[in-house]
Parts: structure tokens; C-alpha cells; sequence
């Protein structure tokens, strides 16, 4: 009796995540579709059209007008990986320098330059994109890599997220290396840092997850196509291909599938970072 | 010594704290003291100390208090998402154990062998579609006949993890009201059963769920009927349901005491009184949390949506707060009246986030 319960939840919850995966099977099945099958309701096509990927990365010629698409996909796929990249890197390395000094070292008014930190994760990013923007139009970083970069590569979030990690390591570690001599760096480098692993991951993660898929700032910042990332890619795409929903869909895909294939690789770490951080992602 | 440890302590902190000065805390008072100007990136007037000129035109501006509206309606879709990611939870959270220990491995082996037969067979005997939803299922059900919650929860965290601007152009065709998935599968259902049926208008309709109350005229109330604005609801969901609130939900099940659940049941409580006086009671804070951190997310949100599926439209009904402040903002360039708008927002958030602390904590302390 318990053994048939268990196996008709299992069946209840096959289905829901059958139908939670619906719209990606329909988006898989549509990216392989000619134009003209977009709108059958079928999920696969009947004859399938790889060319669609083909077309969109500008290895064949869009058959509307017989030249290749006017985007350049491929670069705005190396500008989402290179513009997460940094920002993952210089936003996890200033991230931990700061929690360092917020966790191990004691200095005058450590308490309340962190209540600032921790007030200003309150202020919807909103209020601080307008000026944000305005500061970039003064140093002349309006539709540049570093313009889309520098104004992400440093979080109170992050500084938040490792300080509650540093702060449960025992003390004794930081004492006994003292002892034997080590500088703050060493101490740092070579104790803290090899400890914190678990939350220099799960912000890695995270950081990387967030500006890989960011829409607001690079909107703002980005004018010129070269330096489009995915998202405002996928934009302009919508803008000026609506009508050729297979190759929006053929687009989607190759911006999906990295993630997944990310999520899956690191599922247990990202699990755990949520319950760690609480908040964002 | 202490001037030494003072220094060490600086030089650490100065990158992030450079950063944090030029990109947080300086934009911040900026803005602040911006939205108190006429600061407008059309030079026509020069920069001018304004007052409260800004806020008293937002109280007066109609369209502030409808696209107000238009976030508190979005909001609603909370309650469900919310909602749905608890019960979800406590279904994962009870258990897929089969009592013989090799009895899970044996049946997902068996789903898989009949999924791959019966879809090839499918697949041979011209009906394709079905074989991929046929192996669809197979996959699925053998993953989680064998390894239990771990591949639903996998599953249903997808969309949130995947949530972005390529999985809103993914939904704007599905709700396209000629040949989406969604109208193609009702419109079809109900030929089926001989019903003459037009599907819901979907991201072109103004219709409402609450057009059947008096709005104001310049609220563009379509009527009562599934628009717009249900279909970013709709797709909110699909997002939220298994996102972060799932995995919240399931640590927060996973730190109650067994103990406890297992005394009610000697006491004779049954499913839903357990869970009623058990389980929701120990759960308080991780809801409270989730409670605000949507509501956080949902005074701010909408923006993408607009900007991706509809330019907020059709007639403003999809303009939120912060599509708003984007227009005000970078199209209209009218910084200042922009950031009061922001400023209102925060507000909002800030005595939210209040309110429900105070009231989290009251309830926590029963």
C-alpha cells in the first residue's frame, strides 16, 4: 500500500516536471523547424532545418535575402562569456579582500563602514542605475567593454555573503599562523582564502549567473552592435527578425544551453549557495 | 602596532571600498539630491534647485498612480508563487524511498526500457512528436524513479535558472494568440470537442481579471478576461514556483526536528493538522523571508517583460515602476523627475520591508 502511494507520487510529479520542461521541448523542437512550420502545432518538425543554426551564427546566408545576417551572434556570444568573466573575477577577488578586512582584521569603525555596506544592498538597483549612467557619460565609458565591467565588479552582496562564511572560521588558524610569522597576505592567501571555498564558488556562481544574463545596465551602456551581449542581442534580434521565429528559437537555444549545462555541473554547489546567501540569483 | 594593523586593514578593503564609493554610495546621494532638480539631459533650462516639484507632479501624474497599479496587480501572482513553491516543497520534502532499497533503480531501469521501446516504436510508426514527449517522460521518470527528489528539484529549478531575456522571447511566442503553443493546444482541445473557441488575446489584450471592477477611464480596462498582464503572471510562475523559494522551502523542512512531527502523530494528528500546527509554525521564518524578498523583487520587477514582450503596452497596461523610470529616465531624459520615481519605489520597498519585520517578528515570538 505505502509502496503504490510512493509510486503514484512519483507519477504526479513526473508529469509536473513534464510539464514544467514543456516550453523547452517546444523551443528545441521549434529552432529546428522551417519558417512555414512555426505555426503547426506540432513540437517537432516534419522536416527538420539545422541550417537554422547555421544561419544564425552567420555560416550561411539568411535565404530572405540571400546575404548573411546583418548581426554578428558569435560576438555577442564571446561578449557575454568575457564580460561575465570579469566581472566574476574582479567582483569574487575585491569581494574577498574586503570580507577579509570586515572578518579577521580589527580596525576602528569596522562596524559601522559594514552597516553601510549593509544598507546600501537595501537601494533597488534603480535608484542607482540613472546617476550610475551619468557618472559613465563623464569618464567617457559610455558603449565600452569597461563601462559594462567596472561599475559591476564590486558588491556589497558579495562582500556580505563571504564576511558570513570568513567569520565561522576559528580563530586559532588566523593565531597560529601569526605565530609563525605569516603576514596578513600570507594569512590571507594561504589560510582564509582555501577555507572560504565553498563561498568563493557559490558567488563565483552566482556573479557569473547574473551578469551572463543582466538585460538592464548593458541596455544603457551598449550602443554599437559589436558590443552587444546575449540579451540586448536577442532584442535587436526580436526587433528586426519577428517574423523568423526559428531562428529567434535557434538563438534561444544557444543561449539556454550553456546554462544548463552549467546548473548541472554545479547543481549541489548552487543548492547549497542559496541556502547560504538567502537572497538573490 | 595599531597604525600598522590600520593600514593592513585599508589596503584590503581599498579596491572594494573605491568601488562602493563611486558606483553605490556617491549615485546614491546623487540621485537623492538629483531628484529634488529639474536635472534633465535636454539643455534647455539650466540645472535648478526644485523643491519638492518633482514628487508633487508624481502625485498629481495619472499615469504613476495606473502603473502603480499595474505593479500591485503583478504582485498578486506572489501569493501563488509562493504558495505553490510550499506545497511543492512538502510533497518533495515526504520522500521517494521505495521501502526495498533496490526497488527505485529497478523501476526507473523499467521506465527506461519501456520509454525507449515504446517510443521507438512510436517514432517507426510515423508519429514523432509523441516518441519526444515519449522519451521525454522516460527520462524523467528514470532519473527520478532511481535518484529520488534530486531530479524533480533539478527540473523544476530550470526555468528560474535559466530565467532571462532568451526564456522571455521563448514565452512571447508561446503566448502569440494566432499560432502559440498555448492558443494552438486550446484552440485545437476544443475543436476536438466541437466547440467554436477563440483563444485569450494573451500579450495584446487589455483585458484583466479584475476588469470587471470601475477603474479609472485612463486605466485602459479591457474587461474582465486573461490579457496581458496574466500572461507575464503566468510566466512569473512557471519561474518562480521551483526557483529559490523551492530550495529555501525544502532547507527550511529539512531543520524541524523529526521529533516533532513524529509526536503529533502519536497525538493522533492527522496529514493536514501536522502541517497546520507543525510544520507552517516551525517554517515561520524562512517564509517571512521569502515573503519579503518577493515582495522586494516584485515592487521592482516587470521591467524586462515590458522591455522584451510588449514595450509595456498594450495601452500602458503592462508599465510597471520601473519600466517607468527607464522611460523617464533613458527615452524621455528627465533625470530628475526619474529619480524621485526611484525614490518613491524605495520608499515603498523600505517601509514593506519594515512592516513585515515588524509583524515576521511578532508572529515568530508566538
Amino acid at each position: 500500500m505505502r509502496e503504490l502511494y510512493t509510486f503514484l507520487k512519483h507519477l504526479l510529479l513526473v508529469f509536473l516536471a513534464l510539464a514544467t520542461l514543456l516550453p523547452f521541448l517546444w523551443m528545441m523542437g521549434a529552432s529546428f523547424k522551417p519558417n512555414p512550420e512555426i505555426e503547426r502545432l506540432a513540437l517537432l518538425p516534419e522536416e527538420p532545418q539545422p541550417r537554422n543554426f547555421a544561419v544564425v551564427l552567420r555560416l550561411a546566408p539568411d535565404s530572405r535575402t540571400g546575404r548573411p545576417m546583418d548581426f554578428d551572434f558569435p560576438r555577442w556570444y564571446f561578449n557575454s562569456f568575457f564580460v561575465a568573466a570579469w566581472v566574476t573575477s574582479l567582483q569574487v577577488m575585491t569581494s574577498a579582500m574586503a570580507a577579509f578586512a570586515f572578518s579577521r582584521l580589527q580596525w576602528r569603525g569596522r562596524d559601522t563602514v559594514f552597516l553601510l555596506y549593509l544598507g546600501t544592498m537595501m537601494i533597488p538597483g534603480l535608484v542607482l542605475t540613472l546617476p550610475n549612467y551619468q557618472i559613465m557619460v563623464k569618464l567617457g565609458l559610455v558603449n565600452t567593454y569597461t563601462g559594462l565591467i567596472l561599475p559591476m565588479a564590486f558588491s556589497a552582496f558579495g562582500t556580505f555573503l563571504l564576511r558570513q562564511s570568513m567569520i565561522t572560521l576559528p580563530r586559532s588558524y588566523d593565531e597560529a599562523a601569526e605565530i609563525d610569522g605569516a603576514t596578513p597576505l600570507q594569512i590571507f592567501l594561504d589560510v582564509i582564502l582555501p577555507l572560504s571555498r565553498t563561498g568563493l564558488v557559490t558567488l563565483a556562481i552566482l556573479t557569473f549567473l547574473g551578469t551572463f544574463q543582466s538585460f538592464f545596465w548593458p541596455l544603457v551602456m551598449v550602443k554599437d552592435d559589436h558590443l552587444r551581449t546575449l540579451p540586448i542581442g536577442l532584442l535587436s534580434f526580436q526587433t528586426d527578425y519577428g517574423q523568423q521565429t526559428e531562428l529567434i528559437m535557434a538563438a534561444t537555444v544557444m543561449n539556454v544551453i550553456p546554462l544548463i549545462i552549467l546548473f548541472v555541473i554545479m547543481q549541489k554547489q548552487i543548492v547549497s549557495g542559496i541556502q547560504l546567501g538567502g537572497v538573490k540569483g | 602596532m595599531k597604525l600598522q594593523r590600520h593600514r593592513t586593514a585599508l589596503l584590503f578593503l581599498a579596491p572594494n571600498l573605491l568601488g562602493f564609493l563611486a558606483f553605490s554610495l556617491i549615485p546614491v546621494l546623487l540621485s537623492l539630491a538629483g531628484s529634488f532638480t529639474n536635472w534633465s539631459l535636454r539643455p534647455a533650462a539650466p540645472l535648478e534647485f526644485v523643491g519638492w516639484d518633482n514628487y508633487s507632479r508624481m502625485f498629481q501624474d495619472r499615469n504613476f498612480w495606473f502603473y502603480l497599479y499595474n505593479t500591485a496587480y503583478l504582485m498578486l501572482a506572489l501569493p501563488l508563487a509562493i504558495g505553490g513553491a510550499l506545497a511543492l516543497a512538502v510533497f518533495l520534502h515526504d520522500g521517494f524511498a521505495f521501502r526495498r532499497a533496490r526497488r527505485g533503480a529497478r523501476l526507473g531501469l523499467g521506465a527506461l526500457v519501456i520509454a525507449t521501446v515504446s517510443g521507438f516504436t512510436l517514432l517507426l510508426s510515423g508519429s514523432p512528436n509523441l516518441a519526444y514527449v515519449t522519451f521525454a517522460l522516460g527520462g524523467i521518470s528514470s532519473l527520478g524513479l532511481a535518484f529520488g527528489a534530486v531530479t524533480y528539484r533539478t527540473v523544476f529549478y530550470l526555468p528560474h535558472f535559466t530565467a532571462g531575456a532568451a526564456t522571455i522571447l521563448l514565452w512571447t511566442q508561446l503566448y502569440n494568440p494566432n499560432f502559440g503553443l498555448i492558443n494552438n493546444t486550446l484552440e485545437s482541445a476544443a475543436e476536438a470537442l466541437g466547440i467554436a473557441y477563440q483563444g485569450p488575446g494573451w500579450l495584446t489584450s487589455t483585458r484583466s481579471l479584475l476588469g470587471f471592477l470601475p477603474l479609472p477611464a485612463h486605466f485602459s480596462n479591457g474587461g474582465f478576461g486573461l490579457g496581458a498582464r496574466e500572461a507575464i503572471m503566468l510566466m512569473g510562475i512557471w519561474t518562480a514556483i521551483g526557483g529559490n523559494n523551492l530550495i529555501l522551502f525544502l532547507a527550511g523542512l529539512a531543520s524541524i526536528p523529526p521529533e516533532l512531527n513524529e509526536a503529533a502523530e502519536i497525538d493522533g494528528a492527522n496529514r493536514w493538522q501536522r502541517f497546520r500546527h507543525v510544520t507552517f509554525p516551525q517554517l515561520a521564518p524562512t517564509t517571512f523571508l521569502i515573503v519579503v524578498i518577493s515582495i522586494i523583487g516584485g515592487l521592482q520587477g516587470g521591467f524586462e517583460q515590458a522591455r522584451l514582450m510588449t514595450y509595456g503596452g498594450p495601452a500602458g497596461t503592462t508599465t510597471t515602476l520601473s519600466y517607468f523610470i527607464y522611460l523617464q529616465g533613458f527615452e524621455r531624459l528627465d533625470l530628475g523627475y526619474g529619480s524621485a520615481i526611484a525614490w518613491v519605489l524605495f520608499a515603498l520597498v523600505f517601509s514593506l520591508t519594515l512592516m513585515q519585520w515588524r509583524y515576521g517578528k511578532r508572529d515568530g515570538t508566538d
